[in-house]
């Protein structure tokens, strides 16, 4: 009896102290700033003292419920990530089903295809918003001299056209990722079983599918949440790409929220929103967590 | 217990001669685009640096895109750092970081004499009461460009109402029959240079943003019919391309420089481009100060904007801080700058110099500036940003013809009312 | 057995292939073009003429660039080394120790990392000024480790799950420590997921911007993104020096991709099961 106390007590301690240090990091420079953005959410003041704080309890998040652009920024954020993931995540298994195989030249295409995400956001975002521009753009100069249309498309001057060309961008850009993650968990996958099954006369789709999605379920899981999660963040592709525009068709709630605090220096308000989107993307987590868990 | 006092004595005597010398040393920071003044930012330290043998300055670099600045400088001062002592700041944010309590008071530690001699556009912008927050250090404006060789080749005359350029255009683009080239391209994306544009409009039509009383005067019936204008070029007389709506300033320059276009009206910057060896218009443009409308020969057109130097509030050296910022904006820094960099002076008397006959381009930019426009940043203060938002809004909702121009202008109208609580 | 030319397999990779890559070769020829070819209607799609003044251009003029992307390195490689050893310790922990804790600080673990770290910087700037950590590799280390420390104990954590427990249970039987069994057999038997993780948080703090422009300042101290950024003019973008710094930027990521991604996939799978 005394021997099995102490081996829990031990086991709680190593645990303990094995996450001690992450704790601590994240404490510093994600839990204190958090709990700060929470505070100046329920009142008016900034953090550099420019007026005393007030409390003022929920006005902010009314006054939020009210604002019709916080409204249609989370419009635009929904449907950028309902649009964005899905395809991410079929491309994304594909691409490393398609890099698992063996083939010639096999390390210069797996390279090729996990680099559009090696790109710095911003950089990449500037690249596709020169090869978009309707006047001297890539895309336009080779639709034009192909034939293919007479008049310049406007790919991030139209409102739907905008957001089309902005979930081209991330599903370029992440489907690597998502296939870096999976081939990573593709790898993991014993040969033994997939030589069971070839035993067993599995055809490829039935391996696929009896396999190793399930195998694959965790690694596709984390994907999802953290992809989920960066969607409905999304900042840096649509300030580089369109600015929000055109005419906030394509503003994120991390757009709206940063006109707020550095435009329109109300840390409030930008606090509130922030919340929010926090809420929203707890919410979505948790989701995911439970109906995939679930299906175990 | 001797060598223990003798040490003592010899620590007291280091103190004693080091610490006021230490005390001397001071340390500037300083944060400046590393493109936007070329190269009189080190020219001028280090002439600052050898007439202050104990204050040292050291350029930080910042972008010179005031957005990616801004976002650094707005961190920065509500952390109440120290550092930078400093830095350079849009003509817009001068009202707005003064009013926050971010800038040191420059008034009574420059002389009075010198800031006289600023640009009073600029020194109301950075005015707050009655202190002087901020220095101005350059300008630009926005100019009209214009194909030379293809208005001569139709005998066109340069424009300078509007009505003019629209027909010039229409000849021009008939004439040559290029689905390719434009007549008019300009930076009419929803950014703040598109609220310069407007200004630029309805001013060349003597409307202004405030009337006489101070109320709100956006939806005047000069500025409906001006921006009527807008929405006409793009719709109606069709000189100006779709994408224009998404153009920055350095897209419609592009398009110019490809020569794609008859008209560009843009900042100033776009000139050097322009002209370099390699640019298939070179020898080609000229440029004009901005049109205004027929009946208006006296209306200011040109959209000004530019930079000026502010003092850290916080900063530890405020004193040393305010010499460096007199120093860029001395008279002859400022000469120096307009002469050999290319750069318009923040100071009037400098456009007047002998020597300015070497920077014709800077003196003939000078004049334009002259009737020059400035967006109402001094009188909305902090509140300006949004405003300008909100006037960004509208003015895009009528050229997309979301709404009719007076609708536009009559909600631009009252949301800005109701941002300044009028 | 005839082998059937994979025609399928091949006309998808090539496919894959030539999406990927083709903006980083539009960008690599722009940097081989002088500003009259980049400007050029129509566009010109092979630089001519074909010039390197632009990477000279950059060499003489900015040699700065260069140390820059020392600085992200070292960034990036404090960065990879906290997360993957305290990730995956804690990863090992909330995922194989039982504890009662485990399930909400997982969640918590997430949770906290869903704020966007644009809205974040305004506090975090403040608390480093007064903690000393500006203008320091460890403070922007710890701040990027903060940023990727959830990302990485929920990847390491999936990855940990999927390995049977018997192993572990059997060393257990053998008295070793936890600390050991992490070192000798759980690290070695998941390592294509360390490898994957230690090769996204390395990316992900190189292209890490906001907190990158605000923690470092000083010109020494800058990261090869920020540094990129100042190129722009306030009106004027110069894609001559910009992609050029880019390439320049990108061939050490390029390189590290290469060197890990066959780490990836030559992993050790055979005699996982046993």
């Amino acid at each position: 009896m005394a021997g099995a106390l102490t081996l829990k007590t031990r086991t709680a301690f190593t645990g303990i102290s094995f996450v001690t240090p992450t704790i601590l990091i994240i404490a510093l420079i994600l839990i204190y700033p958090i709990a700060q953005s929470f505070v100046l959410s329920f009142g008016e003041s900034s953090i550099d003292g420019f007026e005393p704080y007030r409390f003022v309890g929920l006005k902010h998040y009314s006054a939020l419920m009210g604002d019709s652009r916080f409204w249609n920024s989370l419009g635009v954020t929904f449907a950028f990530t309902a649009l964005s993931i899905p395809l991410e995540l079929i491309l994304g298994i594909g691409l490393a089903l398609l890099m698992n195989e063996t083939f010639k030249f096999k390390g210069i295409a797996r390279l090729a295809v996990l680099f559009p995400w090696a790109l710095p956001t911003a950089l990449n975002t500037l690249i596709w918003r020169w090869m978009y521009n309707s006047d001297y753009g890539l895309f336009n100069a080779l639709a034009l001299q192909g034939g293919l249309v007479d008049r310049p498309i406007n790919f991030l001057g139209d409102d739907v056209l905008a957001m089309g060309s902005m979930v081209v961008v991330a599903v370029w850009k992440t489907s690597s990722f998502m296939a870096l993650i999976i081939l990573a968990g593709l790898q993991s996958i014993p040969r033994d079983l997939f030589e069971a099954g070839r035993m067993d006369g599995m055809n490829r789709w039935q391996e696929f599918t009896q396999i190793t999605l399930p195998l694959l379920k965790g690694p596709i899981l984390v994907a999802l949440i953290i992809r989920s999660m960066d969607a409905l963040r999304t900042f840096e592709l649509p300030f580089n790409l369109t600015d929000g525009g055109p005419a906030a068709a394509t503003e994120s709630l991390s757009l709206y929220a940063y006109k707020v605090i550095f435009d329109f220096l109300d840390f409030n308000f930008g606090a509130a929103i922030v919340v929010v989107q926090f809420l929203v993307i707890f919410a979505m987590s948790l989701i995911y967590v439970f109906t995939l868990r679930g299906k175990d | 217990m001797k060598n223990g006092r003798y040490c003592v004595a010899m620590l007291a005597t280091v103190i004693a001669v080091c610490g006021p010398i230490k005390a001397f040393a001071q340390d500037l920071v300083m944060s400046i685009g590393s493109r936007g003044y070329g190269g009189m930012v080190e020219r001028n330290i280090e002439s600052f640096q050898a007439a202050n043998p104990d204050i040292t300055v050291e350029w930080n670099k910042v972008s010179d895109v005031p957005g990616d600045s801004r976002k650094l400088y707005v961190t920065g001062l509500t952390a109440k750092s120290p550092t930078p002592d400093v830095f350079a700041i849009d003509v817009i944010w001068a009202g707005e970081f003064a009013q926050r309590g971010w800038l040191y008071p420059l008034s009574g530690v420059i002389d009075d004499a010198q800031i006289t001699a600023y640009n009073p556009s600029f020194l109301s912008a950075a005015t707050v009461g009655d202190k002087v927050y901020a220095a101005p250090l350059y300008l630009d404006g926005t100019h009209l460009f214009y194909r030379k060789d293809l208005l001569e080749k139709y005998g066109l005359a340069v424009p300078m109402t509007w009505e003019e350029l629209i027909a010039a255009s229409k000849t021009v683009m008939e004439g040559e029959g290029n689905p390719q080239l434009y007549g008019f391209v300009s930076m009419w994306a929803k950014i703040e240079g598109l609220f310069m544009n407007w200004l630029s409009f309805t001013g060349g039509n003597g409307a202004s943003f405030f009337d006489v009383n101070g109320n709100v005067a956006v939806n005047s019936a000069e500025a409906i019919a001006a921006t009527q204008a807008m929405v006409d070029i793009l719709h109606k007389h069709k000189i100006a391309p779709d994408s224009i709506l998404t153009m920055r300033p350095d897209d419609a320059r592009t398009l110019f420089q490809q020569g794609r276009a008859v008209f560009l009206m843009v900042q100033d910057f776009v000139h050097a481009p322009l002209s370099a060896a390699d640019s298939p218009v070179a020898g080609k443009f000229d440029f004009t100060r901005n049109p205004y409308f027929e009946g208006h020969a006296d209306a200011h057109s040109t959209a000004l904007g530019g930079w000026l130097l502010a003092v850290n509030a916080n900063s530890e050296n405020k004193e040393a801080a305010a010499k460096l910022v007199a120093h860029f904006t001395s008279f002859d820094n400022q000469l120096a700058a307009a002469i050999d960099e290319n750069r318009a002076p923040g100071r009037t008397d400098v456009y007047s110099a002998p020597q300015m006959v070497d920077a014709s381009l800077i003196r003939d930019f000078g004049t334009n500036y002259a009737v020059g426009v400035v967006r109402p940043s001094a009188a909305t203060g902090s509140l300006y940003p949004r405003v300008s938002e909100a006037m960004q809004i509208e003015i895009t909702n009528a050229l997309h013809r979301e709404k009719t121009v007076e609708q536009a202008l009559n909600d631009a109208a009252a949301a800005v009312k109701s941002i300044l609580g009028q | 057995m005839i082998k059937r030319p994979r025609y399928g397999l091949y006309t998808l990779v090539a496919l894959s292939v030539v999406i990927s890559f083709f903006p980083i070769v539009w960008l690599i020829l722009t940097s081989f073009k002088n500003t009259a070819g980049i400007y050029a209607w129509p566009p010109q799609y092979w630089p001519n003429p074909f010039t390197l003044e632009n990477y000279i251009s950059i060499v003489t003029n900015s040699p700065e660039l260069l140390r820059y992307i020392l600085n992200s390195f070292i960034v990036g490689f404090g960065c990879t080394v906290i997360t993957l050893l305290f990730g995956g310790l804690s990863a090992y922990a909330l995922s194989r120790l039982h504890l009662r804790f485990a399930g909400v600080l997982m969640v918590g673990i997430l949770a906290v990392s869903m704020f966007p770290p644009v809205s974040l910087l305004p506090s975090l700037f403040q608390n480093f000024l007064n903690l000393g950590l500006l203008n320091t590799y460890l403070g922007l280390i710890l701040a990027h480790s903060g940023l990727f420390l959830p990302f990485s104990v929920w990847m390491l954590a999936s990855y940990f799950a999927t390995l049977p427990v018997e192993i572990e249970e059997a060393a257990r039987m053998d008295g070793m420590g936890f600390f050991r069994i992490f070192l000798t057999i759980v690290l070695p038997l998941s390592w294509p997921g360390f490898v994957a993780t230690g090769l996204i948080v390395f990316i992900f703090s190189w292209n890490e911007f906001p907190l990158a422009l605000v923690l470092m300042t000083q010109n020494a101290m800058r990261t090869a993104p920020v540094g990129i950024s100042l190129y722009p003019g306030e009106y004027a973008f110069p894609w001559e020096t910009i992609s050029t710094a880019t390439v320049l930027a990108i061939i050490p990521v390029l390189i590290i991709t290469a060197i890990f991604q066959k780490q990836i996939v030559g992993g050790l799978t055979a005699g996982a099961g046993k």
